[in-house]
């Protein structure tokens, strides 16, 4: 097609979806970079700045210089869509669920989830609160971490039992063949997280 | 100053005015009527009390009302910026509906709105009445009130968490 600027411009037109799913055979298949694909997953883990709640300090410690997260190739990001991994920090409100969800979203897959706190266990020290929502009910979480708040060093861990998982069961690789995780179902929250915002 | 130089000075500034005074170890409250309440206050911050630090409300289920207190302190005046002096008054459970402060004090703003939201007690002529904090769903509740109740949550789940 000429473009309309008169220097010979090209726009190509194909279907996408093919393409990306020829794309995806060679490269698992035939180039077998599954391994490759395993590995670069666990050392580029990049968690979403939301801080839900008070452990949202202990997290803002780990990547200090004293405890240095990023030595496992973990950078905190602002952008929901350039990172892969959510670390709920604590307590998670009635409202604050509506944004861990829209934030989870958004994440481009495959995307982890560690629950940090506690609160974010099994409610902490607002057990049997009217206002508060378990992370496990909105999004699927893949490590816990305990405590209140935990420590720089259990969340470091976190991170070093997600990458072991990541590697061993080779959750990025299969997610990718198939679509979805193999270990996990997908989790649907109950009720509309969002609904006080919609109206 | 001495904390009777204070009490003095709040009584002196609601000379006129029927009030009540609630005390207890440590703290004062001026409990005036609903109607007295934008007077009393404005009174009190001419006396030099500038600013409220916080405003609570007791629910006093038994007795069928809310008690309201508004917490004024000073940042100017240095003497009384070392006290605390509560003003307030009480609405019944059945119609709770106070004037605003908001044109006395400008910091009592977000506090009445989140008064509105965990109590559902109205400010009237409040420039911008809505919920803070909570979603309606749960604002709709009134979750601070007595008659509010959570449903206990067992200690021990039966069944693992899923996901
Ligand atoms: S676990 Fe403790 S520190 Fe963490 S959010 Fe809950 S109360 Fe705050």
């Amino acid at each position: 097609m000429e473009g309309n600027g008169g220097n010979g411009g090209r726009v190509y037109v194909g279907n996408l979806d093919k393409s990306a799913k020829r794309a995806k055979q060679l490269v698992m298949g035939k180039l077998r970079m599954g391994k490759a694909v395993d590995w670069a997953t666990a050392f580029s883990l990049w968690p979403v700045h939301l801080t839900t709640s008070c452990c949202g300090c202990e997290f803002a410690a780990t990547w200090s210089p004293r405890f240095d997260a990023e030595q496992h190739g973990a950078l905190p990001w602002v952008g929901a869509r350039q990172t892969n991994m959510i670390l709920i920090e604590g307590t998670v409100t009635k409202k604050m669920a509506c944004a861990v969800r829209v934030t989870w979203e958004q994440m481009p897959s495959p995307k982890f989830a560690i629950a940090m706190g506690a609160c974010a266990i099994d409610g902490g020290i607002f057990y049997n609160s009217y206002n508060i929502v378990r992370p496990w009910e909105i999004i699927p979480v893949d490590v816990y971490i305990p405590g209140c708040p935990p420590r720089p060093e259990a969340v470091a861990r976190a991170i070093i039992e997600l990458q072991r998982k990541i590697r061993k069961q080779r959750v990025a690789s299969k997610w990718i063949e198939e679509g979805w995780r193999p270990d996990r179902e997908y989790v649907k929250p109950k009720e509309d997280p969002c609904s006080w915002w919609r109206g | 100053m001495s904390l009777d130089q204070a009490r003095r000075i709040v009584e002196e500034a609601l000379s006129g005015i029927e009030y009540r005074v609630d005390e207890g170890k440590g703290f004062i409250e001026f409990i005036v009527a609903k109607e007295n309440l934008v007077e009393a206050a404005s009174r009190l911050k001419k006396a030099g009390f500038d600013h409220v630090k916080s405003l609570t409300v007791v629910d006093y289920k038994a007795e069928d009302k809310f008690k309201i207190v508004y917490h004024a302190s000073s940042y100017l005046n240095e003497d009384l910026a070392k006290v605390i002096v509560g003003i307030g008054t009480e609405v019944p459970r059945s119609n709770p509906k106070v004037p605003t402060l908001v044109y006395v004090w400008r910091s009592v703003e977000f506090q009445e709105r989140e008064v509105f939201e965990f109590f559902g007690i109205e400010f009237e002529d409040h420039p911008d009445l809505r919920l803070l904090l909570l979603a309606p769903q749960v604002a709709e509740k009134k979750p601070l009130r007595k008659d509010f109740i959570v449903k206990e949550e067992p200690i021990i789940r039966t069944k693992p968490p899923t996901g």
